[in-house]
C-alpha cells in the first residue's frame, strides 16, 4: 500500500471511529438521560399525516428502544385529534403528555397558556437536554411555534407547502399539446393564472369524456360538511387573487368592505366564483373531498391537476403501492390573478399556505420530562433525512443537501427544490387567536355555496357580516 | 317486614352512580347556561349573562333549522323502523328454511359501533369508489353524490339509521308477540273476525305496551342521534343533516362556545322530554280508563 493509500486508510478509520463514537455517546446520553423515567408510558395524539404517523411507527420505536420509555401515540382523524387535546388540556385531566401543534392553532394554545415552554424548561433542566438537539438548524418556520418572548412552545415536526400537481404525461404528450394549441391557442403547461388553470381544467375533462377515461381536469378540496373546503379557499385560493388574512383587517378584525374588510370583496367574490366554477370540471366526489381525498384522487389518476398538500407529495410520486401516477407528477407554483405576485414579492402578501405542526407538551401533562426527551429526539438533525423522504416535510435547512433528499427531490419532479427556494412566497395561517371559533362561525355559509343554495356572492357576504358578528361577540371587535 | 333501610341500601349504588353521572353534570350545565363562556373568547372567564343564552336561541335560525331536520329525521327513522320491524317480527314468527341464519345475519348491525357504521356507509357512497353511486347510476340513472345533493344526503342518514336500529325493534316486538296469548285470536277466528280486525282489535291493544316503550326508546336515540352522521357527511351538504346533536357538538367542542352550547342542551332535552310527553298523552293517557 502506498503512502497516500495509507493516509486515506487511516482517514477512513478515524472517520468511522469518530461516528461510532458520536453515535455511542447519542445512545448513552438518551439512555442516561431517561434513566429516571425508564419504564413509564406517555401518551401523545396526532392527526394521521404521513409525518404523524413516521414519528408513530420509526421515531417513537427507536426512542423506546434507546431509553426504555414506552410511547402510546395515537393517530386519528383532524377533528377528533382537536377534540381531544383541547378537551384535556382545558380540563387539565393530564392525559397526554404531547399534542400535536397545527400552526394555525397556536395561537389560540398560546393564549390560553396551555403550553410548557421547551426552551426554558430545557434551561431549568439541563439533565435532559440532548446535545444532539440544536434548535438554530430549524428552517424558518420554526418561528410559527414561537412566543413573543421568542422562546419555542412547540417541537417543529412537519412543514410543507400546498403545491400545485400535475400530470407531466399528460402535459407532456405530444397529441395532447396539439390538440390543447388547437384548441385554445397557448402551448399547454402548468398555469400561470386563474384563466389558463380553468382552461386546462376543461381541456381535460373533455378529454377524459371522449376517450372514455376516469380522468377530470382537477380536484376541488370541496367537501360540503367539512372544514377542509373553507381551508381551501382562504388560505389556498383567496390569496391567489390577492386576499389574504381570510379577508380580515387584522387591525380592526373588520371583514366587510363597508368596515375596511376584504372578505366580502370584489377580489374574494371572483376568487370563490372561480374556485366553485372548478367543480364543473372535478371529479364527483369532490363536494365530499377534505385533504385526504384530494391526494387520493390525485393518486389515483382521476385529475389532471390539482392543489394538493405537500406531505402527500412524496408517496403519490414514488410510492406505487398506493398510487398509479409513480413517475407521472409535476410540481409547479399555484396560478396567480395578474398584480399578485408583484405584491408577494414586495412582502405584502402570500402566494398560498406553508402548512405544518409541532407536538407540544401540555401544563398538564404528568410525564413532562420524559416528554421533552422524545421531542428532542424528533427534533435531532440525523432523524431529518429519512423523514423528510418518507413524508415530503422539512423542518431542518440542512435536510435539503443530503444526497438521499435531492434523489427523491428528482423523483418528486422538484417538489423539496420548490419548497426551498420558493418557500418564502407561502405563508403559515395568520395568527388569530379566534382560529376555530370563527372558523365554526363562517364555514357553513361556504358549504351552503358549494351546494348551490345560495351564490358565491351571497356567501361571502353573509359570511363577513356573520364574522363580525362573532367577533364582537367574542369580545376582539369594538364597533 | 324489612327494614326500609335495607332497601335504601340497595339503592345507594344507584343513587350514586345517577347523582355524580346525571344530576351534578346537569346542574352543571344549568349553571353554564347563564353564562358567557368561550375560553378563547378575548375575556376566556365565566361572564354572567342572566337568560341571552336562551333569548339567543329563539333567533338563531341555524339552531331552529337543527331541530326542524331532527323531527323530521325523527320522524322517518321511528315510523319506518317501526313498520319495517313489526312486518320482520311477523316474518319470524313463522318457520322458513334458514330463519335462524337470516335472523342472525339480520341483527347484525346492532353489534356495529355507530362510528363504524357511519364510516362503512361513506365508503359504501364515495362517488368513483363505493358500490352505491355506482349502482344507482347504473340501473337507474342517478346522480349520487352525498356532498352535493341535500335530499340525497337527508335520505341516506335515514336509511342508515333505519337500516342500524331497525333489528332492535325487530326483537322487542318479536318478544312482544312470542308473548301473547292465544286464545284471543283463536276467539275472535271462530267469531268469524277477518285479519285486519284481529290486528286492529286484538293485536295491536296487545302489542301497544312494547309498542309505546320501543317508540321511546328509538324516539330519544333519534332526537340524539351524532356519530353516524358526523361520519357519513359531517352535517351536509351545507347544513342539510345538521341534527341537533351534531350541531350542540360543533358549537360546544370545535367553537368552544360552551355557555350557549349549555342553554342549547337544555333546550333540546326540554324539547326531548315535551315531545315525549305529548307522544304519550296521545297514546297513552288520552282514554280515561273505566273505573
Amino acid at each position: 500500500m502506498n503512502r497516500r493509500g495509507l493516509l486515506s486508510a487511516a482517514a477512513l478509520a478515524v472517520l468511522m471511529s469518530t461516528t461510532s463514537f458520536n453515535a455511542f455517546a447519542d445512545d448513552a446520553f438518551w439512555a442516561k438521560a431517561a434513566e429516571p423515567y425508564k419504564g413509564i408510558t406517555i401518551r401523545g395524539v396526532s392527526e394521521s399525516t404521513p409525518s404523524s404517523n413516521y414519528a408513530k411507527d420509526v421515531l417513537a420505536k427507536e426512542f423506546s428502544e434507546k431509553t426504555g420509555i414506552n410511547i402510546q401515540f395515537e393517530t386519528t382523524s383532524w377533528d377528533q385529534m382537536y377534540d381531544k387535546a383541547i378537551k384535556d388540556m382545558e380540563a387539565g385531566s393530564g392525559i397526554y403528555d404531547f399534542v400535536y401543534i397545527e400552526q394555525d392553532i397556536i395561537y389560540s394554545y398560546l393564549s390560553r397558556d396551555f403550553l410548557v415552554n421547551i426552551t426554558q424548561s430545557l434551561k431549568d433542566n439541563p439533565s435532559i437536554a440532548s446535545p444532539t438537539f440544536k434548535p438554530e438548524e430549524f428552517t424558518t418556520f420554526a418561528n410559527y411555534f414561537k412566543g413573543e418572548n421568542g422562546d419555542l412552545y412547540g417541537m417543529p415536526m412537519e412543514a410543507f407547502i400546498k403545491t400545485y400537481l400535475y400530470r407531466t404525461d399528460l402535459f407532456e404528450d405530444a397529441a395532447v399539446k396539439e390538440q390543447f394549441k388547437a384548441k385554445y391557442g397557448w402551448d399547454l403547461a402548468p398555469a400561470k393564472d386563474h384563466k389558463q388553470y380553468r382552461e386546462i381544467a376543461e381541456f381535460f375533462t373533455q378529454y377524459g369524456q371522449d376517450n372514455d377515461l376516469e380522468l377530470w381536469g382537477t380536484t376541488v378540496q370541496a367537501s360540503s360538511g367539512h372544514p377542509a373546503s373553507f381551508y381551501e379557499f382562504v388560505e389556498s385560493i383567496a390569496p391567489t387573487f390577492g386576499v389574504y388574512n381570510w379577508g380580515l383587517n387584522t387591525e380592526t378584525w373588520a371583514a366587510t368592505v363597508e368596515n375596511g374588510g376584504t372578505m366580502n370583496s370584489d377580489k374574494a367574490k371572483e376568487a370563490l366564483n372561480w374556485w366553485i366554477g372548478n367543480l364543473q370540471y372535478a371529479p364527483p366526489e369532490s363536494t365530499s373531498s377534505t385533504w385526504d381525498e384530494v391526494a387520493a384522487s390525485f393518486s389515483a389518476g382521476r385529475a389532471a391537476q390539482a392543489f394538493v398538500y405537500g406531505e402527500n407529495t412524496a408517496w403519490i410520486a414514488t410510492d406505487d403501492t398506493k398510487s398509479t401516477v409513480v413517475g407521472k407528477v409535476g410540481v409547479a407554483l399555484p396560478p396567480v390573478a395578474p398584480g399578485v405576485m408583484e405584491e408577494i414579492e414586495a412582502g405584502k402578501g402570500y402566494i398560498g399556505y406553508y402548512d405544518g405542526g409541532a407536538f407540544g407538551v401540555p401544563h398538564s401533562s404528568k410525564n413532562k420530562e420524559a416528554a421533552l426527551l422524545f421531542l428532542q429526539y424528533i427534533g435531532q438533525d440525523s432523524v431529518q433525512v429519512d423523514w423528510a423522504v418518507n413524508a415530503a416535510r422539512v423542518t431542518h435547512q440542512t435536510t435539503y443537501d443530503d444526497p438521499r433528499v435531492q434523489e427523491q427531490d428528482q423523483k418528486t419532479n422538484g417538489y423539496y427544490t420548490l419548497m426551498r427556494d420558493q418557500g418564502k412566497l407561502f405563508a403559515g395561517a395568520p395568527a388569530f387567536p379566534f382560529h376555530g371559533q370563527l372558523r365554526e362561525a363562517i364555514a357553513p355559509f361556504f358549504y351552503d355555496a358549494i351546494t348551490g343554495s345560495i351564490t358565491p356572492d351571497e356567501a361571502l357576504d353573509r359570511a363577513a357580516a356573520r364574522a363580525e358578528e362573532e367577533l364582537t361577540r367574542l369580545g376582539y371587535r369594538k364597533n | 317486614m324489612r327494614s326500609p333501610v335495607t332497601g335504601w341500601l340497595f339503592l345507594a349504588p344507584t343513587i350514586l352512580v345517577l347523582t355524580v353521572f346525571g344530576f351534578v353534570p346537569f346542574i352543571y350545565v344549568a349553571f353554564v347556561g347563564f353564562f358567557d363562556w368561550n375560553p378563547f373568547a378575548a375575556n376566556p372567564d365565566l361572564v354572567f349573562a342572566g337568560v341571552n343564552n336562551y333569548r339567543r336561541l329563539v333567533f338563531d335560525n341555524q339552531f331552529l333549522r337543527s331541530i326542524g331536520l331532527t323531527l323530521q329525521f325523527t320522524f322517518w327513522v321511528v315510523l319506518s323502523q317501526l313498520i319495517i320491524g313489526y312486518l320482520l317480527a311477523q316474518l319470524f314468527m313463522r318457520d322458513f328454511p334458514l330463519k335462524g341464519l337470516f335472523r342472525t345475519i339480520h341483527t347484525l348491525p346492532l353489534l356495529v359501533a355507530p362510528i363504524a357504521v357511519g364510516a362503512a356507509w361513506r365508503l359504501l357512497c364515495v362517488p368513483g369508489l363505493g358500490p352505491l353511486p355506482y349502482y344507482l347510476n347504473r340501473w337507474f340513472g342517478i346522480d349520487f353524490r352525498l356532498g352535493s345533493f341535500e335530499h340525497q344526503a337527508f335520505i341516506t342518514t335515514v336509511v342508515m339509521d333505519i337500516w342500524h336500529w331497525t333489528p332492535l325493534v325487530t326483537l322487542t316486538l318479536l318478544a312482544g308477540l312470542s308473548a301473547m296469548p292465544k286464545e284471543p285470536f283463536e276467539s275472535a277466528q271462530v267469531d268469524g273476525a277477518n285479519r285486519w280486525q284481529i290486528f286492529w282489535h286484538i293485536m295491536l291493544p296487545l302489542l301497544k305496551p312494547v309498542l309505546i316503550t320501543t317508540t321511546f326508546i328509538r324516539l330519544m336515540d333519534a332526537l340524539r342521534t351524532v356519530d353516524e352522521v358526523w361520519m357519513l357527511t359531517g352535517g351536509g351538504p351545507g347544513t342539510a343533516t345538521r341534527y341537533i346533536g351534531l350541531h350542540i357538538w360543533r358549537v360546544v367542542f370545535p367553537q368552544t362556545d360552551y355557555g350557549y352550547g349549555a342553554a342549547m342542551s337544555l333546550m333540546t332535552l326540554y324539547l326531548t322530554i315535551m315531545l315525549c310527553w305529548f307522544l304519550y298523552v296521545g297514546l297513552v293517557a288520552r282514554k280515561p280508563r273505566a273505573s
